[in-house]
């Protein structure tokens, strides 16, 4: 953050919307508009290209909403969403927004968020929003999810991710015969994901149970899930404990 | 209010009925050898009359014995049968006091000893038909309980009726008015002259929407020019994203339909279709009718991909049970998803815009 420039980025899908923020904006010292974005995809790239200070970001929008958006860009961007629902104030709260403007709103109470902002980016103290938070908040497994590559977003389904197998502190996720890294833990995933679709059932695999064609004896307690595309991956003991439920 | 007297098409019978005994009694009187037809009925009418007045206070005893009630049977029996001896004895005696007074006159002298020879007689008659009387009365209190039971039912059932409807019937969406007036302190800044016509746009869509809701129905042309007021706000928001077509058959517009039924599927093809679409796209809207049918479809391109929103369903929810609450089986919804996109078709009968409903709007 360069000495006392808020460099803020907006993020609406509608033109007015933006018009408001724009207006609002340019009257307030000390304050930079970098990019305007008409989705969640832009904003994922400005965020990722032009490191802004703090997002205003709508949370409504086609393809990735903002709460998905705030999943995917830098832990360290201040985050301020701006909406006509008051419905997800607890779930904003619970990703660790820095705001919550709810529409309309005057320039007095902008001006506030953006204050609360840049104390906040200042103290560097701001807990990691993460995966989980958002997954509880929304109180039910996510049926996507997100992978960043650089400026780009993907949007893998929930249904179409065949297995996911751990690398390091990243996991390697398969869906439709390619592979996405997503940096993220393999208890997370397990967490987020429907637990009756999908199981953990090796330290470094999560099956998508849909996929399983057999399981064969491969030694004395130790499996192997033969996917229908022929793929092998390896079931452990307590892995094996865990699927057997959901194959009845 | 007593049940009989209340109401002259019972009182008139019942009282017909005690006429009718107090021929019979006059008969038999007259079958002794003393007296004629002319003696036997001034006596019997009138004495049968006043007990006919008097077997009304049955009403009394059966409102504080009730056949429901919680007390014995026995009791009510000893009750009523109480009743009926005292009043037949009242009864005995007025008729010899009715008989003494007519003995005044010359003529009908022979009247109190034919009376006397049959009191027992007329006594046990008279019990007889005070516990008819108790038996009337009780008859017409179950049946009027009954009956007002169903009445409750059906008031019931119509007011259940009547709250689900309004519960249906659609309710401004309180997220489009406050992006609206977000629109408008953005075109405030900007644009003053655009600002005030939105604001002139929405309150002809808040006024119109109010005043449909209060309808049973409305033209279908009624209808089409809130859903036109609508889309226009939702253009100033979406920009080029919004496109709108729509197309009516001639004679369409004079349908009659619930109010408020299309505007929630186009909230829902704003919000859910164009909403979720980076580019937007087109609502189609069609209206057409064959012969007594009426049918319109709002057809949205979507993001097949994009989350389920949790809210889609709640509107189309509404408009299939109104449909089914006011047509039944005649009124009927298909949604289609095919190639990203979404159709809603709602077809029903087609009432044509009666006399009547143009007056009732003046």
């Amino acid at each position: 953050m360069t000495e006392n420039e808020l460099r803020v980025v907006i993020v609406d899908d509608e033109e007015p919307a933006r018009a408001v923020l724009r207006e609002y904006l340019s009257a307030l010292p000390g304050v930079r508009i970098v990019a305007e974005c008409a989705n969640g995809f832009e904003a994922v790239k400005a965020a990722a290209e032009l490191k802004p200070d703090v997002l205003l970001l709508d949370i409504q929008m086609p393809k990735l909403d903002g709460f998905e958006v705030l999943e995917l860009i830098e832990r360290d961007i201040e985050v301020v969403f701006v909406t006509a629902y008051d419905s997800f104030a607890i779930r904003a709260f619970e990703v660790h927004a820095a705001d919550y403007l709810l529409k309309p709103f005057g320039p007095e109470r902008l001006s506030q968020a953006l204050q609360r902002a840049r104390e906040r980016a200042c103290r560097k103290d701001r807990p990691h929003s993460d995966l989980i938070a958002a997954a509880r908040a929304r109180k039910k497994p996510v049926d996507r999810v997100l992978i960043r590559e650089g400026a780009r977003v993907h949007v893998i389904q929930a249904n179409d991710i065949d297995y996911i197998q751990a690398q390091d502190d990243y996991a390697c996720i398969r869906a439709k015969g390619r592979e996405h890294l997503k940096q993220e833990s393999m208890a997370t995933l397990e967490d987020v994901l429907d637990p009756r679709q999908f199981v953990r059932i090796h330290r470094g695999y999560i099956l998508n149970v849909d996929r399983l064609a057999r399981i064969e004896l491969y030694a004395k307690d130790s499996r192997l899930a033969i996917l229908k595309d022929g793929a092998k991956l390896p079931i452990s003991r307590s892995g094996y404990a865990r699927l057997r439920p959901l194959l009845r | 209010m007593h049940p009989i007297i209340a109401r002259r098409e019972r009182l008139i019978p019942f009282m017909l009925a005690w006429m009718g005994v107090g021929v019979l009694l006059a008969t038999h009187l007259q079958a002794s050898p003393r007296l004629g037809w002319g003696e036997s009925l001034i006596l019997a009418l009138p004495w049968t009359a006043v007990y006919g007045f008097f077997s009304l206070s049955a009403w009394h005893i059966c409102r504080t014995f009730p056949l429901s009630g919680s007390g014995t049977t026995l009791r009510l029996l000893g009750a009523q049968v109480a009743a009926a001896l005292f009043s037949s004895a009242l009864w005995i005696f007025l008729g010899r006091a009715w008989s003494l007074l007519l003995a005044r006159d010359q003529r009908l002298q022979e009247i109190p000893e034919s009376y006397d020879s049959q009191v027992p007689l007329f006594f046990g008659i008279g019990v007889l038909l005070y516990l008819l009387a108790v038996a009337v009365h009780y008859l017409i209190i179950a049946f009027e309980r009954s009956q007002e039971a169903e009445k409750r039912g059906l008031e019931l059932k119509v007011l259940a009726r009547e709250a689900e409807l309004r519960n249906l019937k659609m309710q401004i969406d309180p997220h489009f008015l406050f992006n609206s007036l977000n629109s408008i302190s953005a075109l405030i800044g900007s644009d003053a002259a655009r600002a005030r016509g939105m604001c002139l746009r929405l309150s002809e869509f808040l006024r119109g929407s109010l005043a449909l809701a209060d309808r049973d129905r409305i033209p279908f042309s009624e209808e089409l020019a809130l859903v036109r007021s609508f889309l226009a706000i939702e253009q100033v928001r979406f920009g080029s994203r919004l496109q709108v077509d729509i197309s009516a058959d001639d004679g369409v517009e004079i349908c009659l339909i619930p109010p408020l039924l299309l505007q929630p599927l186009i909230e829902n093809a704003v919000k859910h279709g164009i909403g979720s679409l980076l580019d937007g796209g087109t609502i189609v809207i069609r209206a057409s009718r064959s012969e007594d049918r009426f049918r319109v479809t709002v057809e949205n391109p979507y993001e097949p991909e994009a989350r389920r929103p949790r809210s889609a369903g709640v509107g189309l929810e509404n408009v299939r049970r109104r449909l089914a609450a006011l047509y039944g089986p005649e009124g009927r919804i298909e949604v289609t998803r095919e190639s990203g996109r979404y159709s809603v078709a709602l077809t029903l009968p087609a009432p044509q815009q009666e006399a009547t409903d143009a007056g009732k709007r003046g």
